[in-house]
This record gives C-alpha cells, structure tokens and sequence, in this order.
C-alpha cells in the first residue's frame, strides 16, 4: 500500500484540474457568445467590452465593490453548497437574507446600537433568524412531507414583503416617504478594512465562513452524515442515520449562513441601515456560484471571485456605455447551462470510468482471491 | 401459422441485465397462452416488448407472420395487442365508461357522445360476461371489477391479442373463477390471451399451451394436457449443481433471534408478512426460501428496524428489540447485508472508506467529540481492503466505480469488520461474478463457525441449499415447510412448497421448525 497516498493525491489533483478546467471552457464559451451579441448590438462594441473586462480591476473603488460582490457571493454558495450536499433544492437564502437583516436592524436600532455589542448581537439575531428561515421549510418537509422548493420560495416572499411593510410603516426612518430606515449608529456598521471601499469586516466572515463550512462537511461525523443522506438517503437510514434529522439540520445551518448575510448588507459598509430591496437579487445567484464550485467549499470563493468581477463588469458596462447590463444574463445562463449540463449527470462519468479502464489491483493479496 | 410469435428475442437493460437471452414464443389465434417463470425470469420483460414499453435488442417479432416492432404501446394497440397490467391505470373519479373510452371517446364533430359510449361499454360487458355497471364511478369498484374495466379498456381498442400481466395475484378465490369465466368467453369468440402467472393451478386450469421461462431463457413449450404440476414444477425451478461449502460443526444450543407472530402490512394495505414465527440459534444458517414477493424481504427489514410493523415481537437475546432504533439494534450485535446494494447498501458517490464506516459514526475509534477521525478511518478501509481482497485503487476512490462483485465485497466487508450476533442477508450474490461469490459464500459460513446467527434470503435457490443449516419455506407471508439440511433434499421438493401446492403436515414441521 505505499504507493497508495500518491494515487490518492494524483486523483485529488486530476479532479481540480478536470473541473477548474471545465469551468473556466464554459466561461470562455460564454463570453464568446456575449462579444458576438455585444458586436451586433452596440455602436462602440469595443469599448463595452474592455469596460466588461477591465472596468472592475482599474480603480480602488470598483476593486473594492468587486472584492464586496466576491464576499457576499461567497456566502450564499456556501449556503446554497450546504443543501445541495443534502440533496435539498431548498431556494429560500433570498428570504433568510431578509429576515436575518429585519433582525439585525431591530437589534442595531434598540438602545444596544449604541454599545459595543451592536456588530455581534446584530449577527447573532440575523442569524438565529435565518436559521428559522431555514428550518421552517425543512421541517414541514420533513413533518408535512412538503416540496421544500416551493415553501422556500414562498418563505421568500413572505420575508421579502414583511421587510417591506415594516420599513414603511413601523421602522423609525429620516423623512416621510423614504424607503430606509435611519441610519445605524457608527457602532453598528461593519469597519471598513479598506478605507473609502465597501471591503468590510463581511471579507473576513465570508474567509471563516468557508473554513468552517469545510471543516463541518469533511471533517465532523454531521458533515459525513450530511453527505451519505445526499449520496443515498435509504442507505444512510439502513446505516442508523436519521435522513431527516440530518435534512432539517442542513437546511438551518444554510438558513444562518442567509441570515448572516442579511447582516452583511445592512451592517456593512453598502448601506449601514435597512431599505427595501436591498439584495438585487444577488442571494439567488448564490445558485450559480455553488453549482460551478460543484458545492466544493473550497473551490466557492473563487468561483465567486471570478463570478462578481463579471458582474461588476457588466453594471459598470451598463453605466458607461450603451450596452446594457441583462446581457450578462446570457453570460450567467449559459455558463449554468453549460456546467449544470456535466453537473445533473454524475452518472455518465462513472459509467465512462467503468468501461475506460480495469480497475487496478491495489493490494497484492488481491490477487489471491479464494 | 402463430398469431404472434417471438423469435430469439433479446433484451439487455442498460445496466448489463439480460433479461431476455434468445427467448421464443409462439401463440396460436384462439387460445390462452400461459407464460409461467419465477419471478425474474424474464416474462415481463418479454410482455412489454409485445406491448412496445421496451424494445428488444435483437430478435425479431412476427405478428400474423409479418416481422414487426413497435416503438411505443400505441402502435402495438393499433396492431389489436392490448395489456392490462397488475397496477391499474384508472382514473378514480371517472365513470366506468368514461375510463373505458377514455383516449377514443365516440364523437361527432367535437361533442362528447355519452350515449353512445354508455351502451357502447354496456354491449362489450355483456358480450364477454364482464359483468360491470358503467355508470358506478371507478373508485368505489372492487378490485376485481375494476380489473375487468382495464380488460375492457384493450377490447374498447379491438384487442385481438390481450395480455395479462399476473392477473390473479390481486383476486381473491372466487374473483379468480370470475374472471376465468371472462376468459374462456374472449377465446370463445376469437380472442387470443396470454396470461402471465406463477401459480400453478390456476396455469393449469385456465390454460392451452404454457411456455416455461427461467432466468431469462424459454425452458420450453407444452400443451396443458400433457404436463402435471410437478413436471411443470421441475420446469420453472430447475435443477442445478448445488457446490457445498465445508461447514464445522458448531454448538446451536442458543437461540439469539426469534421472532414471534410478525405481520407487517404494506402500502397497499395487505399484510405481506401474515403471522410468521421463526428462531435463529448461534453457528447456524438458516435460509428462507420462497418465490419473490412472499414476504421474505419484509421479514428481513422489519428485524433490520427499517420496516414498521403491525403485531408481533421480534427479540435478540431475549431482549425485545422492537421499540429499538436501526443504530440500537446494530449495537446489540445485528448486522445486515440488504438485497439491493446499490439503492440500501452503498452510497455510489461515496468513498470507499467513507463508505466502509457509515454504520461506525457512533463509534468512539472513528468519532469523537463530533469530529471525524481520518487516519483511522482510513487505516479501517485499508485493513478491510486487504482482508477482503477488494480491488480499488485505495481507500478515497468513489464506490460507484467499482465491478458489482467488489462492491458487494465492500457491503460484506462492512457489515463482518466484526463478527455480528444476527447476521441477516438477502440476495448476497447477485450479478456477482463466480471468484467473489465464492469469497462471499466463504466469509458468510466463517460468521456462522464463529458462532453468529445467520437469517438469510435468496432467490437462488441452489444458493441457499448450499449455505444454510435449515431451510424454512415461506409463502404468503408464513412459514409452510421446514426443513433440516440433508443431502437427499432436492429443489423440487421445496418447489411445491414455495409454490403453495401442499403444506407440510405439523409435525414434520415442528421437527425442523426448533
């Protein structure tokens, strides 16, 4: 068995190379679509696109929105990346990121604000708020037998609305009419790690979060559990696990991570209050991020690194010139078409496995079979 | 010349089962055609390519003598082949005549003609004694009755040929003489049935050829006449070379398992296990043999803890183990190798070590404090690789990718790490190639010489004569013969006991029973 420990890493390092390189071939099919469509549709074609490719990098601010975009991006693939690995299609991180800031601003505009306790207290409410978010979906699925995609999303219209209502309505806010709330205290708002960018305090939860999403998932008997309930739920129950303990609990765990980034927006450096709409729909692209990272933890933050800077590109294109910015849509879609297409297929690749080569006797007593 | 007729028909699944291995029919216009087999021997298969839900791989078809090959059901409706299969396809709330011309309503211009259907239906009903009222909504019919709409259904379509796929096994006695009634008045007006069963009797009775299917190959044809039910017996079950394997004498004083009284109800609201008593004592195999669908599989996972059950005690050392959870009952010494090891016993994305500890994560060498521990997880895979000769390229490589012998092998390798108190198996070789089922065989009788209690199931039967110690028969969720393990016993023996042709007197069986 010496040999063993380099097969294992060669494989390691095969896969990285496979995937990294599978994503990176959709990505340049993907912006060779978007140059042909941007040729046909803009009277300065070049110049969009060199805003799309360079625009995010050239200057100090727009590297800080980007490095912001790749924070938050990574903690809903982190989140998404969670329930996939249960085997969830729970949809409901845009709700949890709601609920999780409605807390958060309770807890920031309550006397505690004002007291050192305001960053923390306001994470912990988000995120005991999108766990709910979370758990409530998992357990009427669990309970209720329930499609976990269609009360997720319901969940999210609900959060969504509620936030909505309670910011015009009970939220104290600067002036009639107005759809934020006041400004949070100086002690509430996220310091920044880069001065006069977005790069906040959020960086550094988003580079925790996925230390600890990792550690969780492959090295914590829950995690193990988590991933023999998504390979197959009928062998984990034969094995003595409880499949939907271990659903409900995926399911929260990624509603805190929600919840979290709801604090991320309102108590970070973008907004520093709460107003209506706030995410842009950035919470569900945290599906696209978790799909290319094929729900790797590891591999999220780069994923989201290269993902936010297209979207960054692309807002900055639709500022400057005459392209506007759906048409990273296109970009977007094909490369989830194009990903997702090997993604929803693991079986073919074992099956190309099985007939491209024997498998290798690994031992020498395998060879002296009775 | 044959109404129908199959020539070499070839059927391989995707996943390299042949279910069909050359197989040949041949039916006459005007006659019930019985397909008799165990089940697994291919005669769905063969009757979804008459119906066109399957497509053969080779082969060919001959319908009036014409080669064809239909690519869905509708074509082969179209050729006058209809099927009504064991799960119905009706819709509830629909009038027995609405589900009746459902799809081929009569019509003028776009109206409905619901006069014309009603009498339409209630014509065919009284033509081939299916005594139905075509007004009652479907849902509130009994099964039988509800039979005999479907069967309306194919001749709503002008079925000339019509399958029935094991029509019998959802009747009771006198629903069965029913509908032998209706098939006796279609062959009298012309109609050609084939009828798809494994009960014997009833073959006999209704049937004027019968071809013989086993394991995927057409043993033969006969007429009725011709044959007795033990000829026909014989037939099905097959002899085979039985290969012994050297078992030590072993002390089988204690009982570690029994299980009294056990009823387990399905879905379906039957109870598929209905009252059944058994013992397994330390050192001993016991095989439970029977047709598939007997009840054996239930026996099985209600011990296991993955099945709810009705009534009756289940106990392991005394100790009542019914309230106790999956991962309690192993802890007390249960092991279990499931039937299907690619959708219970393994987690095909899985690693191998991963894969190998999944019953261990309460286990204090591989677990602690909530935190895996990977060298010893994977220093466990390795020792269970080497010692079952598994042939992977290491401990991290995905389960799915290995040959179904070596990840049966790692089933095996998982649940004998340790030597169990009960070991429970179910069908542990199939689609295992001869060097691992022979492994297989070896380390099952090495759980039994050191003393464990082995419960086990298979569907082949030379398998099970084999290993076991005793064989018990089971059929219709009980226990009908026992049986010590001797030499002179055959598979025909235990034959017209697994097919329900006779019962066991009571003290023949309370000798083996123990």
């Amino acid at each position: 068995m010496t040999d063993a420990p380099t097969i294992v890493a060669s494989t390691r390092w095969q896969t990285i190379r496979r995937e990294t390189g599978r994503a990176l071939g959709a990505a340049l099919i993907a912006l060779a679509v978007t140059c042909i469509i941007v040729f046909f549709t803009s009277k300065a074609p070049l110049e969009a696109l060199t805003t799309l490719a360079t625009a995010p990098a050239s200057r100090i601010r727009t590297i800080g929105l980007w490095i912001d975009d790749a924070a938050k991006l990574t903690i809903t693939g982190l989140a998404f990346s969670l329930v996939f690995h249960a085997r969830q299609f729970s949809m409901g991180v845009q709700g949890q990121v709601y609920i999780g800031a409605l807390a958060a601003t309770y807890v920031v505009l309550s006397p505690l604000g004002v007291t050192w306790a305001a960053i923390p207290l306001g994470m912990l409410a988000a995120m005991l708020a999108g766990g709910l978010w979370g758990f409530l979906p998992g357990y009427a699925k669990a309970r209720l037998g329930a499609n976990e995609i269609v009360s997720s999303l319901m969940l999210n219209y609900i959060a969504i609305e509620l936030c909505n209502f309670l910011v015009r309505v009970s939220l104290p806010k600067p002036l009639v009419g107005v759809l934020t709330t006041n400004d949070f205290p100086d002690t509430a708002v996220y310091p920044a790690l880069v001065a006069n960018t977005r790069i906040d305090l959020g960086l550094i939860w988003a580079l925790v979060a996925v230390l600890i999403v990792w550690f969780a998932l492959y090295r914590t008997s829950w995690g193990l559990k988590l991933r023999l309930v998504g390979h197959n739920a009928r062998f984990a129950e034969y094995s003595g696990i409880r499949p939907t303990t271990i659903m409900v609990s995926a399911m929260t765990v990624s509603g805190m991570l929600g919840g979290l980034l709801g604090s991320m927006f309102v108590q970070g450096q973008t907004y520093g209050k709460l107003t209506v709409l706030f995410e842009g729909n950035l919470a569900f692209e945290g599906i696209l991020v978790a799909i290319v990272a094929r729900a790797r933890p590891l591999a999220v933050p780069f994923v989201a690194l290269a993902y936010a800077y297209l979207r960054q590109g692309a807002q900055l294109m639709n500022i400057r010139t005459d392209v506007p910015a759906e048409v990273i849509g296109i970009v977007t879609a094909l490369i989830i078409l194009l990903v997702s297409s090997t993604y929803s297929l693991p079986g073919r690749k074992v099956l190309a496995r099985l007939f491209r080569r024997e498998p290798k006797p690994a031992t020498a007593s395998a060879t002296g079979e009775v | 010349m044959a109404l129908i007729e199959a020539i070499g028909v070839t059927k391989v699944y995707p996943g390299g089962l042949v279910a069909n291995d050359a197989v040949n029919l041949s039916v006459e216009k005007g006659e019930v055609h019985a397909v008799v087999g165990e089940n697994g021997a291919g005669k769905s298969t063969l009757m979804k390519i008459l119906f066109g839900i399957e497509q053969m791989n080779g082969g060919t078809l001959l319908l009036d003598g014409k080669s064809v090959a239909f690519a869905n059901p509708r074509e082969a409706i179209d050729a006058g082949v209809g099927m009504v299969f064991q799960h119905f396809s009706l819709v509830p709330s629909f009038a027995v005549y609405e589900n009746v011309v459902m799809g081929s309503e009569p019509h003028r211009g776009i109206r409905f003609e619901r006069d014309k259907a009603i009498s339409e239906v209630r014509a065919l009903s009284e033509k081939f004694r299916l005594q139905v009222d075509p007004l009652q909504p479907t849902r509130n019919l009994p099964v039988g009755q509800q039979q005999r709409v479907e069967i309306l259904k194919a001749l709503y379509r002008n079925a000339r040929i019509l399958i029935l796929d094991e029509p019998t096994a959802v009747l009771a006695p006198q629903e069965v003489q029913e509908l032998f009634v209706a098939i006796r008045s279609l062959v009298e007006q012309g109609r050609t049935v084939i009828f798809i069963a494994h009960k014997l009797p009833e073959v006999l009775e209704i049937s004027d050829t019968i071809t013989v299917m086993r394991q995927g190959k057409t043993v033969g044809q006969v007429k009725t006449k011709q044959i007795t039910e033990k000829e026909l017996a014989t037939m099905m079950v097959g002899r085979e070379v039985t290969l012994r394997v050297d078992r030590k004498a072993t002390d089988q004083s204690v009982c570690v398992a029994s299980v009294e009284g056990l009823r387990v109800r399905n879905a379906r609201g039957t109870d598929v296990v209905d009252g059944l008593d058994l013992k397994v004592h330390a050192g001993e195999i016991v095989g439970l043999v029977g047709v598939e669908g007997n009840g054996q599989a239930e026996v099985l996972e209600a011990i296991a803890g993955l099945r709810s059950t009705k009534s009756g005690t289940i106990k392991i050392a005394d100790e009542d183990i019914g309230p106790l959870t999956v991962l309690e009952r192993r802890w007390r010494g249960l092991a279990s190798i499931p039937e299907d090891r690619l959708s219970e016993g393994l987690a095909p994305g899985g690693s191998v070590a991963e894969n190998l500890v999944a019953t261990k994560l309460a286990d204090k060498r591989y677990v602690r404090r909530g935190l895996l521990d990977l060298n010893a997880i994977k220093a466990n895979a390795q020792a269970l690789i080497q010692r079952f000769s598994i042939r992977v390229n290491g401990p991290n490589a995905p389960v799915g990718t290995l040959s179904g012998g070596n990840m049966q092998k790692v089933v095996v390798a998982r649940e004998l790490s340790e030597q169990p108190r009960l070991l429970l198996v179910s069908q542990p070789t199939r689609g295992v190639d001869l060097g691992s089922t022979q492994f297989i065989w070896r380390t099952i009788t090495d759980a039994r010489d050191q003393g464990a209690a082995v419960l086990m199931s298979s569907a082949d039967l030379s398998e099970l004569l084999a290993l076991s110690d005793r064989l018990l028969v089971i059929y219709r969720g009980r226990i009908v013969a026992a049986f010590l393990n001797r030499p002179d016993l055959s598979p025909e023996t235990l034959g017209t006991y697994m097919l329900g042709l006779s019962t066991q007197p009571a003290e023949d069986m309370k000798m083996a029973l123990r």
